[in-house]
């Protein structure tokens, strides 16, 4: 058999098998729970599986691979999937085939761990499409491109770079010699975290199916739930503060974690990002008892806004209130931590708590120039000084950032949503937060947003989710590729 | 041995930082005693600016006399004590004999701040305002170019509306001076906000800067005039013309009606008021040297210029087209008014902003961050800087996959330095970093979400009007003591820049850094040890 050498469609290829092999266990849970949708769930994997099958052993790795080639790769392996991820919403009767749309919304948000929601009424919803939708994220969350290193070693494509332009932050640490390894390592670590948080939430008292969709959604931040109260839904204080230690878990890097485990809790003072993650999460935690009380009784203002503080500090978006009735002051604390988001490495949206250190330093830095004109001042971070280079495509990727949100939000404001639900709703999904402000609170769903809207949020949420860059890189690298490929037939017609 | 704790370091530091004070005021002291006069220029620029402003209040005292209004007397008194004080801040200090370059932006500061207290004076001794902090935001959207007020303009009397008009104008025409005389002697040390790219243009003009400034001001006096005699073909009365010229050319934005340009109801006098604002936008030294050569295809050359045309002429298209109707003539008219007015900052307003469609609203919003062209009097983050940081994206989106390229940012022929380009991004990461908490306060003293983002934007770009409420200028009415006081930094923080407020600032605390450094680096040495 002939193979083509498009690395993309081989990475594609290996992207869509994890969804089946997803897509299989859902409907695995469909039959255990006799709720229907199990049907559905099969004929998406069977499909979704073929057509991983044939794009993965019909290619081969292009022998000339580069960055940009890997950044690609992963940005197409990610549009396939999500493509193929909205098939059990349609096959299933959940979304009408009219709609395929808002079955696409649901897919991107479950495999970009944005947890923001088109569904409204839950209790029609088998639980094996509700198990799916948990899985999305949790898959999305470490990243299948991550997962597919890892574990096909048929896929033939190694390097940091792969796991770098899935891996959210600026840079991807490489754990062992191995960049396999790397994978392995970090995917059982999140597996075995999940496991943990499951089992806890076992214990307290939810039921194993609640337990299991939950730990899926905080480990990998993503926010979705069963219920469309969220966690308010439990109203339990013990089951709100083990899901809050686990979304703090999350929204630090995994990398550190690894570190942690093997030289002890050390790993985590020596890291100047962990300080700025704590410090900036107990900041906003103090800043919402403060606004909110005059609004709330005590325990309740307590309760409610360190639940947020770490919820949308790690960008997970679990809501145990709807703070849209807060006061506007909390609401622009909120929005300064959906821009931010969790640590670099970690499987939390934003635009990273390391790049809002640089940033800072940056500003300061100059601040510092224009007063001492000659003086050399390195970026630093605690011990490590920032390359020149590194610093200035953090501060690109800020700007783009920033940017984006700006054109997004101008963008929904002119199909109509007013100005503070088109601007949040646009950071909640490039920071892949889940619930926004206005009219898109946690305990609403995005039909608020009108139909060209939520393609624009669509497009944002796995913008936000690729990092901006390896989306940009995807029609780059495409491009090139075609030109490449037209280049040589052209040598192969005059020859 | 065991390293001393940081409480105890910084405390005797602090012990030290004092006894430093004390010695430097008493040497300060020693040589008033011995030459009569101190050393400084803060005081020279402090008595400069306050002698500077006492004819504004006398002229002003005098017309309103003769209108037999309420506030001549109080005019005239308080005109009077801040002459009487630049007197003596004149009188106790002379110009010092070496100036570095931090001592010249502190006095720069300094004399923005002095006409901030004369403004404010004017407006609590009148009874304008009746409080403090009403009195300062007043003065502070005065000095500021901003259309943001607590008061009916309909209920001032002629004198006082005079004086805040006339005081937009003078703090423009001040802005000029600084551009032309101050801020390129910063830029060689790096003081100013951009590193020297919106001066550049300004200190080619003439071989003089004083020669240079004499050229922009005229040009700034003749397009006041010239718009003075517009508004008055236009069919404005002869008072609201003074008034409404004085405001259109500085990118002020006060009217001395209560629904601003709007209250005229004239298609003419809007049209006068769109290329007003459309020129209070424009680059001055542009503008000058296409008129004085009659090389009106400078213009078209100018890369800038043509980003500012088209950001407009994008903004009147995608808010019509978001508008949801098919628009008339008098929407096209108005929407160009409003895409003018934010852009070029001045703020006034035609009609109600609650009435345009959301889309509308984002599109002002953005142009009021975005502001008018370097070199000119309108606020905001500058066109040329936006072209400076879409350049620099381009850039690293292009580094990302060819990483060794070596690219250089140009606009138009001329390239933009590192340095600058450095100052441009912290200056807008500044803005960011002020413009958040400042908002949070807004909005905990009684605005809501909305009202509170769009009018902490507004105040910084130096607007006015923002939305969220019923009114578009009722923000300011609508705040407390404490948002006044958000409401006034952010204005002159808008005015001034972020950078060489913060360094000025900054330099207080900079002997109490070098100690603390200090203290850290023996403590690494003792640890190394």
């Amino acid at each position: 058999m002939r193979r083509v050498s498009v690395t993309p469609v081989r990475v594609a290829g290996a992207g869509l098998l994890a969804a089946a092999i997803a897509m299989m266990l859902s409907a695995a849970v469909a039959v255990v729970d006799g709720g229907g949708g199990a049907k559905g769930l099969t004929v998406s994997a069977l499909l979704t599986g073929l057509v991983g099958l044939a794009l993965f052993f019909g290619s081969q790795v292009s022998p000339t691979a580069d960055s940009a080639l890997a950044f690609a790769s992963v940005a197409w392996s990610w549009l396939a999937v999500s493509l193929a991820g909205s098939l059990p919403f349609v096959l299933t009767g959940v979304i009408p085939w009219g709609q395929f749309d808002n079955a696409l919304f649901e897919s991107i948000s479950g495999f970009t761990c944005s947890g923001s929601t088109i569904l409204s009424n839950f209790e029609s919803v088998p639980q094996g499409v509700l198990f799916y939708r948990s899985l999305t994220q949790w898959l999305g969350g470490m990243g299948l491109v991550v997962l597919a290193v890892a574990v096909l070693p048929a896929l033939g494509i190694g390097g940091l770079d792969l796991i770098a332009s899935e891996a959210p932050g600026p840079t991807a640490d490489r754990l062992t010699l191995r960049v396999r390894d790397t994978a392995r390592q970090l995917w059982l670590l999140y597996g075995v975290m999940t496991g943990i948080v499951a089992l806890v939430l076992l214990t307290i008292g939810m039921s194993i199916f609640d337990a299991v969709t939950h730990a899926f959604t905080t480990v990998s931040t993503g926010g979705f739930s069963p219920h469309a109260e969220s966690i308010a839904y439990f109203d339990s204080f013990p089951i709100e503060l083990v899901l809050m230690v686990g979304m703090l878990f999350s929204g630090a890097s995994f990398s550190i974690h690894w570190h942690a485990l093997r030289q002890g809790i050390g790993a985590y003072r020596r890291v100047s990002e962990v300080r700025w993650y704590l410090t900036l999460i107990c900041c906003a935690f103090g800043m919402l008892v403060w606004v909110n009380l005059g609004e709330l009784g005590w325990l309740q203002n307590l309760r409610e806004s360190l639940f947020y503080a770490v919820s949308l500090g790690s960008n997970t978006g679990f809501g145990n209130s709807d703070f849209v009735l807060w006061m506007p002051a909390a609401h622009l604390v909120l929005l300064v931590l959906m821009l931010v988001g969790g640590m670099s490495g970690s499987t939390a949206g934003g635009m990273k708590v390391l790049r809002l250190q640089v940033v800072f330093k940056y500003a300061f830095r100059e601040l510092m120039r224009a007063r001492h004109p000659n003086s050399v001042i390195p970026i630093r971070l605690g011990r490590t000084t920032i390359e020149e280079q590194i610093a200035a495509k953090v501060v690109g990727f800020v700007m783009l950032y920033l940017g984006l949100i700006v054109v997004g939000g101008v963008i929904l404001s002119g199909l109509g949503v007013d100005l503070v639900t088109a601007f949040s709703g646009s950071a909640s999904a490039l920071g892949n937060v889940g619930p926004a402000l206005g009219e898109a609170g946690p305990t609403s769903n995005f039909l608020v947003f009108p139909r060209a809207g939520r393609i624009v949020l669509m497009a944002m949420m796995a913008l936000g989710r690729l990092e901006l860059f390896p989306a940009m890189l995807m029609l780059v690298a495409s491009l090139r590729g075609l030109d490449q490929s037209r280049q040589r037939r052209d040598r192969e017609r005059s020859q | 041995m065991t390293p001393r704790s940081p409480v105890r370091g910084a405390g005797s530091a602090l012990v030290r930082r004092l006894t430093l004070w004390i010695r430097h005021f008493s040497l300060k002291l020693q040589r008033y005693g011995a030459h009569g006069r101190f050393e400084s220029a803060i005081g020279v620029t402090v008595g400069a600016v306050w002698l500077g402003i006492t004819p504004l209040f006398l002229l002003c005292a005098v017309v309103d006399y003769f209108d037999g209004g309420p506030d001549a007397a109080a005019l005239l008194l308080s005109g009077a004590a801040i002459a009487f004080a630049g007197v003596v801040a004149l009188w106790l200090s002379e110009f010092p004999s070496a100036l570095p370059l931090k001592r010249l932006f502190a006095a720069l500061v300094c004399g923005v701040l002095a006409a901030l207290v004369a403004a404010t004076a004017a407006h609590f001794v009148t009874g304008v305002a009746s409080t403090v902090d009403s009195s300062l935001a007043e003065g502070a959207a005065t000095i500021t170019g901003t259309n943001s007020s607590t008061v009916n303009p309909e209920q001032l009397s002629l004198g006082m509306l005079l004086f805040r008009a006339f005081g937009q104008w003078l703090a423009s025409a001040g802005l000029i001076v600084v551009l032309v005389r101050i801020a390129p002697h910063l830029g060689v040390g790096g003081l100013d906000a951009d590193g020297g790219v919106s001066t550049r243009s300004a200190r080619r003009l003439a071989p003089k800067s004083g020669s240079t400034m004499v050229r922009l001001m005229l040009l700034y006096v003749s397009l006041t005039v010239g718009l003075l005699g517009a508004y008055s073909l236009a069919g404005m009365p002869f008072v609201d013309s003074v008034v409404h010229c004085l405001t259109t050319v500085s990118s002020g934005g006060f009217s001395s009606r209560s629904g601003s340009i709007g209250a005229f109801n004239s298609g003419a006098i809007e049209w006068v008021a769109i290329v007003g604002m459309v020129i209070a936008g424009t680059s001055l030294p542009l503008i000058f040297r296409a008129f004085r050569r009659g090389d009106l295809h400078r213009f078209a050359r100018s890369v800038e210029f043509r980003t500012y045309i088209g950001l407009i002429v994008t903004a009147v298209f995608a808010a019509l087209a978001w508008s949801g109707n098919w628009p008339k003539a008098d929407d096209v008219r108005e929407t160009i008014f409003a895409v003018t007015s934010a852009v070029s900052t001045t703020g006034f307003v035609v009609r109600d902003l609650n009435s345009i469609s959301y889309g509308a609203e984002a599109v002002l919003l953005v142009l009021m961050v975005i502001g008018g062209m370097s070199a000119s009097v309108a606020g905001g983050f500058t066109v040329m800087r936006l072209m400076v940081v879409s350049s620099y994206i381009g850039r690293e989106l292009r580094r990302s996959i060819h990483p060794a390229t070596v690219e250089k940012i140009h606009l138009g022929k001329s390239s933009i330095g590192e340095v600058a380009l450095a100052r441009i991004i912290g200056e807008l990461f500044l803005s960011a970093a002020i413009i958040l908490p400042l908002a949070l306060v807004l909005s905990s003293d009684g605005l809501n979400f909305e009202a509170a983002l769009s009018f902490a934007i507004s105040a910084l770009s130096n607007v006015g009007f923002a939305f969220g409420l019923n009114g578009p200028e009722e923000h300011l009415r609508t705040l407390g003591t404490l948002g006044h006081l958000a409401a006034a930094s952010l204005m002159l923080v808008g005015r001034i820049s972020v950078t060489p407020l913060l360094v000025t600032l900054g330099g207080l605390g900079e002997p109490m850094q070098r100690d603390i450094r200090r203290w850290r680096l023996t403590r690494h040495d003792k640890a190394v040890r």
